[in-house]
């Protein structure tokens, strides 16, 4: 920590920005405080990152030991349009390396991208929300130190997760080459998530509209390489326009075109250089969208604690229940596809074992709601820690200081976060369902509502969140290394082949793999009353400790 | 239905601390029904942190707290359904505007604004309430707390340094609003450190230092305990002059305190020097000044009771 605020004056090159009013002095300053504050956030998103590459490469070549079996699979995977839509296409079958990097390549660099984003939008827009850029403007720092040290950080950030990430695989035991462009490509997303961040926070004067923004773009932006990976082929252009197309369409393990890598850093530094240009167009603290006139009147809903809780997380609840139906009917799109992965002469025996091409179709479901149910713990995980900083910015003192009593606010708090759960995990069964029927899927009946199997284990990751909460409202942010400590015990448990006292410290582990086992009643109701117990505990704490 | 000679504040040996800091340190504060008490004391003297004993947000190591006779603790909504409160550092849910931030505030409280006091007060505050609260200044977040606590009756109004924020129209306004509630016989805490402020509007003060109490009264009892400023112009003889200062002079004299002789100014004319002279007097000291300063050939002076901003450095200097 020494030293890490202690101003160094840059030397007095020539013509080295000073008296332009629009240079970005002080930024490197800015971009050490930073990355102080963020060396926890970054240090998990490297190590999930960099696990994620490292278990992929070092698993495949087991799985798929020879040419002809890489061929089998990589056909199964490209027959399927659900998957090349999800995955993207893989353009050599016989590579070892693009079929370890199937996900990764596409869907997991959208990872890359949002920490490029997150970071950029935490040191621009949302500081200059809470006011923190105005004291900065005021001191010795360019106008445009902030932006280009949140940018700096977050490009520097991407090109640690490359060179990880091409480390991993090399590690994992796959070509350097082939590794290295991999690396670069994962790097290059997040150096244009950075510059989607940055142009998007110039835009709109809130930050949630401006991650609404940026979350909509890669939306678009994921939806113009699906339509060119899977529609006609007049459409193929398409994937030209899309960061995410340029994953696969830079070939990296075989025939490689690196050029293409400059079409990620070209994107990043035009999108950049744009966001600097709005940004001196536009006064601090405002954006470039006009904020539109509200109501100048209450409406009838908005009348006690559950009114006010309920108009804070609606649109919220709205844009996760579109996501994990789509995502739901997506993953249900592709089940009819995966019985062509094991279309070899074991195989369709084991599939008989098993039960049929059903049971399989079974399988994959379970596996989907497995991290689908995690993931949801998310929605309960953003919920407590919402009311965690609605604490600290005084916001629960207001509403304390009126005929509010504390059980009520605490109450509303955790039922949103376990009904809102509740409903996601039906959204996501009700989804795969769907689009498992739409695709003629022959899934059993249970899958619409398996997925609420998983809501006693939400219920603990919400207990422990709580609890976080209760001791003290810093702490309530802390939700997110539950969920990051059950889903790495989740991944890893198999791979690492860790003693089962150590797995089962996650209350995931105590699920069943629905709709193929059928819910343990016991098992349930053990977790909901640990979640009881924690919620319990921290409901006293609440109850009795200091506000703020 | 209101009980005149009800407390509205009774607080007694308030005790809170954070971990090893100790932030009040058997704090008293009384404030009756009715009445607008000024609660006095630098940053971090511990006003805040009352407030929020007396909200019933933060729980009291020891001490006895009593708000509208009711235990804070205990009793929070009932007790918060008869008091408003307005924050020191106002912050609000950034997506609702103006407007709907004040209606529910009023709805929490569980009140009903008296038909167009809503109205009447946005006005007066010249507030737009269909801008969203993020784009609000901190004046204009405090304006919509204020609103909201002003736009119904209450029978206690916790105000923590309400105008830091208020350029010094909106001041006056507040000023008047605040007259208005005490004409209607709400009792008002105004917690503050800008003196002037207090000193127009409340009957009494309580000044607090490192979460204790220093002095509690009404404003003319603290006058008439404290000293009178004067200041005087004098031509006279060097001499004359020199034996002023001096032990002879108001130098002498007990109950004199910031004596301050100016320097003769150098007259071209070769007219009697002409220098100012101010200090500050203790009552029974006065006789001994007025005569002190007649032979010294006084033709000019100026009376005046000690401002709050004198009475508070003082208190300091002297308890420090």
């Amino acid at each position: 920590m020494t030293g890490l605020l202690t101003h160094r004056r840059a030397p007095d090159e020539p013509g080295a920005g000073s008296g332009t009013g629009s240079g970005a002095h002080g930024a490197g300053l800015l971009a050490r405080a930073a990355l102080r504050r963020d060396r926890v956030l970054v240090a998990v998103w490297l190590v999930v990152l960099t696990g994620l590459v490292y278990a992929s490469a070092a698993a495949t070549p087991g799985l798929y030991p020879d040419e002809r079996s890489r061929i089998e699979a990589a056909e199964a995977l490209t027959s399927s349009a659900a998957v090349v839509a999800l995955y993207g296409p893989i353009t050599d079958p016989t590579s070892l390396g693009e079929l370890a990097m199937t996900k990764l390549t596409v869907l997991y660099a959208v990872a890359v991208a949002v920490l490029g984003l997150v970071l950029v939008r935490r040191h621009t827009r949302t500081e200059e929300e809470r006011g923190l850029t105005e004291l900065l403007g005021s001191t010795a720092i360019g106008p445009s130190a902030p932006l280009a040290a949140a940018v700096g950080l977050a490009w520097g950030v991407s090109v640690v997760v490359g060179v990880l990430a091409a480390v991993a695989d090399v590690a994992g035991g796959l070509p350097l080459a082939g590794s290295l462009l991999f690396g670069a490509s994962w790097a290059g997303m997040g150096l244009v998530g950075a510059g989607l961040g940055a142009v998007t926070c110039q835009l709109s004067a809130s930050s949630r509209t401006a991650a609404g923004l940026a979350s909509g773009a890669l939306g678009v932006l994921y939806a113009l390489r699906v339509a060119a990976d899977v529609g006609p082929a007049p459409l193929a252009f398409l994937g030209w326009l899309s960061p995410f197309g340029w994953q696969t369409r830079l070939q990296a393990w075989s025939d490689p075109r690196p050029w293409v890598l400059l079409l990620h850093l070209g994107t990043a530094v035009g999108l950049v250089v744009l966001a600097v240009v709005l940004r001196r167009r536009r006064d601090l603290g405002s954006g470039l969208l006009a904020e539109r006139p509200g109501a100048a009147e209450a409406g009838a809903s908005l009348s006690g604690v559950v009114g006010l809780t309920w108009h804070q997380h609606r649109s919220a609840l709205a844009w996760w229940t579109v996501a994990v139906a789509g995502w739901g009917m997506l993953l249900g799109a592709i089940t009819p596809g995966v019985g062509d992965l094991l279309d070899t002469d074991a195989g369709r025996t084991m599939l008989q074992a098993l039960g049929g091409e059903g049971a399989l179709q079974d399988a994959l479901v379970s596996a989907v709601l497995a991290l689908v149910g995690v993931g949801i713990g998310a929605w309960a995980v953003v919920v407590v820690a919402r009311a965690g900083a609605d604490e600290r910015s005084g916001r629960t003192e207001a509403l304390l200081s009126t005929a509010t009593a504390r059980g009520r606010l605490v109450g509303v708090t955790v039922v949103l976060a376990l009904a809102g759960s509740a409903w996601l995990l039906l959204v996501a069964g009700c989804g795969l369902a769907l689009g498992g029927a739409v695709a003629g899927a022959t899934l059993s009946g249970s899958v619409w509502w398996a997925g609420l199997a998983y809501l006693p284990a939400v219920a603990v990751v919400t207990g422990l969140a709580v609890l976080l909460w209760a001791l003290s409202p810093g702490w309530a942010p802390g939700g997110w290394a539950v969920l990051v400590g059950c889903l790495l015990l989740d991944l890893l448990a198999d791979l690492l082949d860790l003693p089962s006292g150590i797995s089962e410290l996650s209350p995931y582990a105590h699920v069943a793999a629905v709709p193929v086992q059928t819910v343990d009643p016991l098992s349930s109701l053990v977790l909901a009353l640990v979640a009881a117990a924690l919620l319990g505990v921290a409901w006293v704490r609440l109850l009795t400790r200091d506000i703020g | 239905m209101r009980d005149v000679s009800e407390t509205a504040l009774h607080v007694q040996g308030l005790v809170k601390s954070f971990g090893r800091s100790r932030a009040l340190d058997g704090l008293d504060l009384e404030v009756a029904a009715g009445e607008v008490h000024g609660f006095l004391g630098p940053n971090g003297a511990g006003k805040s942190t009352t407030l929020r004993c007396l909200l019933g947000l933060l729980r009291a190591d020891a001490g006895n707290v009593q708000v509208l006779g009711l235990d804070p603790w205990r009793d929070t909504v009932p007790l918060h359904r008869r008091l408003a409160y307005v924050p020191g550092d106002v912050t609000l849910w950034p997506r609702l505007t103006g407007g709907e931030t004040i209606d529910l505030l009023l709805r929490l409280r569980g009140v009903v604004p008296a038909p167009g006091r809503r109205a009447e007060l946005l006005e007066r505050f010249a507030l737009d309430p269909t801008k969203r609260a993020g784009t609000y200044s901190k004046g204009n977040r405090q304006k919509v707390a204020l609103v909201a606590a002003f736009a119904a009756d209450v029978d206690l109004l916790l105000l923590d340094e309400p105008t830091s924020g208020l350029d010094p129209l909106m001041e006056h306004e507040f000023g008047v609003c605040l007259a208005e509630h005490a004409a209607r016989g709400t009792a008002v805490l105004l917690s503050s450190h800008i003196l002037a402020e207090v000193e127009h509007l409340a009957q009494r003060v309580t000044i607090v230092r490192d979460g204790r109490t220093v002095l509690s009264g009404s404003l003319e009892d603290l006058r008439g305990l404290r000293r009178t400023r004067v200041r005087a112009r004098i031509s006279g003889t060097s001499e004359g002059l020199a034996g002023l200062a001096g032990l002879g002079g108001l130098g002498g004299l007990a109950g004199v305190h910031d004596l301050v002789v100016g320097a003769p100014g150098a007259d071209a004319g070769g007219a009697a020097p002409e220098v100012e002279v101010t200090l500050a007097v203790e009552p029974e000291a006065l006789p001994g000044v007025l005569a002190a300063l007649a032979a010294a050939g006084v033709h000019g002076i100026e009376c005046g009771p000690p401002s709050l901003e004198q009475l508070f450095l003082d208190q300091y200097r002297v308890s420090s």
